[in-house]
């Protein structure tokens, strides 16, 4: 790996081993728990992971995965794919490395929905916690999609009166929208300020049988992450100020990058 | 505080002012939610006299409704769907199953006028029941057909109309991530409206097909042949060759059915049981037809065809295999009751990557890079949702739909006439805007317009059930999104095409060749108006 290191710089190694490292604590642990669950008996499963009570296997598990989970989105957000922008600050590299959790919840969404499916239809033993889980992930990945499209400024926006403008003018736009996008953020913490606080403070649950804690969580991440969505546009407004204006077309959507690959997968003479 | 009519004219003032200044969709519709509130409750409501120093409003009020709304749409499980749906679209992208598609598909054909212009359709209608995403399609189509067809000295126009009409299938054929929306936004059985947008999707498709056909043997030297292969087999050879590998296709069918017919019979899980839907294919009284129908496939290949004339069948067309594979996985387990559409994208997923693995074409980049695009139109499309939820939810608060619909129904206008008018709304706002800013902001309001017609008016031929209203209004919706992919000044697929076609094909020849396919599918919307029966075929 001797790819450019994007923000980590002479931490990378480091952050590597702690990934490593993590990644595979979570592993034994989780090894250790299903072999116990399938042969030895044990009945800590599913269920004790939200209920983690006395029983350090199961916070060994819990912190394991915390630790890994962060630390291989804190090592993959050193490096940019081919589409995304370079990081231009600290919010910007903070978008990454949600985002990076998020793309892994994408995946853990598809693994949690397989093993569901194939518990429910092949071995006729449907599980309690796999619908809620993919819910609790997806929620987080919503939430953090949007502020990675924020940072990559993928938002939808209409840019046919916007170009014509002349770059004074797409500035105040620009301050306008931010402006306005605080309005929602302030709006939003003011109104739902008291019920999350409330359902954070009783850890307020889902009323299914594992009963994971969707409200308490959810909630108060809507606020946080909308802030925090607020503060992105803020930077991405900063960062780009001294832009030149740029003109858009719906063309920017397709980047040469994805074309160059799917010319590589279709072969030389791209016509098979 | 504001009455409802002037809170909703400025409401659409304002939205147009916000988008004008390029204000991201999402949020712009997000600020105008909070406007909403404050026009309808007043600022002393929702804020009390901050100005005092009195904080005695905060964390409360009218204004939770826009945190519920998100939270609503965040806990939303159908929603889960879409990320997968992207996702699976975009490792289907980078694998080789188009290019291998389109030369078992063109074997068959390429003796035919007008053949690669049937084949890019047919294998568009594929793909669209593969995933629900437009854009790779166009693209992917583009790189495969268009050297193909332009060097072969195909008219141009009708390649380049080809291409991008059919690619936009996408979202017409289920699974479609439009309707898909269009079921969250207005509660409809999403499984309904796939259902039911089978017929109109084929139709629309066929369509196309009969234009090349008609348009290559009125003009055959818009698609001239190629020169035969000496290694290609005769026409009636070809024939053989194509039902012996039907033949195949049918073995591998019935054989997957029958082991599951059979492992359903000894995990006793297909029991006749009164009140329980039987098992599609999976009874125990099916085993005699399933293991007939193999039976009489074999016979077939054994003593029709040959055994050596099926292989070679089977190696000219195993590239449709992977396609089908992953058909049966998305819209076998939403039909066969396996699963629901979350799940349906999730199994989607696992089988492209299983195939993609068999095909030794995936790594971990490729895993991260379609995770990186995945989340990125993730990202974009739900934070829209996001917006429009919370102005949805302040705006009904406010009374607006019951407002607008009595306004419009008031107006003692034919029904038809209406309609006619959405549909033009539609297509103009098509022009300018994205489908999912179209079904999350207008639909709201104009579907309960049209639940009030009355039923009898609705159509020329044929009556609607009462209880079809809704599909019929979706699919009829997602037929109009087909024309907006394809209109100027920003029809995506044009775009999508520049990128990938030679360099002196320009967007004005690509918007001109779009301009015969653009009347076709205004052809079957029309259909669908005229005989909105057709959508309950298969209901």
């Amino acid at each position: 790996m001797d790819e450019q290191s994007v923000w980590l710089g002479s931490l990378r190694r480091p952050a590597r081993l702690m990934m490593l490292f993590t990644i595979a604590v979570t592993f034994l642990t989780a090894g250790w728990l299903i072999v116990g669950q399938l042969f030895l008996g044990s009945n800590v499963g599913m269920h004790q992971m939200l209920r983690p009570g006395g029983l350090p296997v199961v916070q060994l598990m819990l912190w394991s995965l915390l630790a890994a989970l962060l630390s291989t989105s804190i090592y993959l957000s050193d490096t940019v794919g081919a589409i995304e922008d370079e990081p231009q600050g600290f919010f910007d590299i903070l978008s990454l490395v949600t985002s990076r959790l998020a793309m892994m919840g994408v995946v853990f969404v598809v693994l949690v929905m397989f093993y569901e499916v194939v518990a429910r239809y092949i071995f006729n033993k449907p599980t309690l916690w796999a619908n809620e889980l993919s819910l609790w992930i997806a929620a987080f990945v919503f939430l953090f999609a949007g502020q990675y499209a924020m940072q990559q400024r993928s938002h939808i926006r209409i840019y046919i009166i916007y170009d014509l403008m002349p770059r004074w003018a797409q500035k105040m736009s620009d301050c306008v929208s931010v402006f306005l996008i605080w309005v929602f953020a302030f709006a939003l913490v003011w109104g739902g300020w008291n019920e999350a606080r409330d359902k954070i403070l009783r850890m307020e649950t889902f009323g299914t049988a594992w009963d994971p804690p969707i409200p308490a969580t959810i909630k108060a991440a809507i606020l946080f992450i909308i802030c925090l969505v607020a503060v992105q546009a803020l930077s991405n407004l900063i960062a780009d100020w001294h832009k030149a204006p740029e003109h858009h077309s719906p063309a920017d959507d397709i980047d040469e990058d994805e074309i160059r690959k799917l010319r590589e997968t279709l072969g030389e003479d791209g016509n098979g | 505080m504001v009455d409802i009519g002037t809170l909703s004219l400025i409401l659409l003032l304002a939205m147009f002012a916000l988008l004008a200044i390029g204000m991201p969709l999402g949020f712009a519709s997000a600020f105008l939610a909070v406007a909403t509130l404050v026009m309808k409750f007043g600022p002393d409501v929702l804020f009390g006299d901050v100005m005092s120093g009195d904080f005695g409003k905060f964390g409360r009020g009218p204004l939770n409704v826009l945190g519920q709304a998100v939270y609503r749409q965040m806990t939303n499980y159908v929603l889960i769907s879409v990320p997968l749906f992207i996702f699976m679209a975009a490792l289907l992208e980078r694998t080789g199953i188009a290019r291998d598609m389109y030369s078992s598909l063109n074997i068959w054909l390429s003796r035919t006028r007008g053949g690669i212009a049937i084949v890019t359709s047919i294998m568009a209608v594929i793909m669209a029941a593969m995933s629900g995403i437009i854009g790779g399609e166009v693209v992917l189509l583009g790189l495969i057909a268009l050297p193909q067809m332009l060097r072969l000295g195909y008219n141009q126009n009708l390649a380049i109309g080809t291409i991008c009409a059919s690619g936009s299938l996408g979202t017409m054929i289920p699974p479609s991530i439009v309707l898909i929306f269009y079921g969250l936004v207005t509660e409809t059985s999403i499984k309904a409206l796939f259902t039911a947008a089978f017929v109109p999707g084929f139709m629309l498709a066929s369509f196309f097909i009969i234009y090349i056909i008609v348009r290559t043997r009125l003009n055959p030297d818009q698609a001239p042949l190629p020169p035969p292969d000496p290694g290609d087999p005769e026409v009636g050879e070809k024939r053989k060759l194509f039902l012996a590998f039907l033949a195949c296709l049918v073995i591998c069918a019935t054989a997957v059915l029958t082991l599951r017919a059979l492992f359903f019979t000894v995990t006793g899980a297909n029991d006749v049981t009164v009140g329980v839907d039987p098992i599609l294919l999976g009874m125990v009284s099916d085993l005699p037809w399933l293991i007939g129908a193999l039976l009489v496939a074999l016979a077939l290949i054994l003593f029709v065809f040959g055994r050596e004339r099926t292989l070679r069948g089977w190696n000219l067309g195993k590239g449709l295999v992977a396609p089908i594979v992953v058909i049966g996985v998305v819209l076998g387990s939403i039909y066969g009751g396996i699963t629901g559409i979350t799940e349906a994208a999730g199994m989607g997923v696992i089988a492209v990557f299983v195939i993609s693995v068999l095909r030794r074409e995936m790594s971990f980049d490729v895993v991260w890079d379609s995770l990186m695009r995945t989340l990125k139109s993730t990202g974009t499309i739900i934070w829209v949702t996001i917006g429009a939820a919370s102005l949805a939810a302040a705006y009904t608060l406010a009374g607006g739909p019951t407002f607008v619909a009595n306004t419009i129904v008031g107006m003692d206008l034919p029904s038809m006439g209406i309609i006619l008018v959405m549909m033009f709304i539609f297509l103009i706002m098509g022009m300018f805007m994205d489908w999912v800013g179209i079904v999350l902001l207008i639909m709201p309001v104009f579907l309960p317009i049209v639940l009030k017609l009355p039923i009898e008016d609705i159509g020329y031929f044929g009556q609607l059930q009462p209880s079809h209203v809704a599909i019929w209004f979706g699919v009829t919706f997602c037929m109009n999104m087909q024309v907006s992919f394809l209109s100027p000044p920003f029809g995506p697929a044009a775009f999508y095409l520049k990128s990938v076609a030679p360099p002196h094909i320009s967007l004005t020849d690509i918007f001109k060749g779009f301009l015969p396919f653009i009347g076709i599918q205004l052809m079957a919307l029309s259909v669908l108006l005229i005989w909105p029966g057709i959508v309950s075929v298969f209901l």
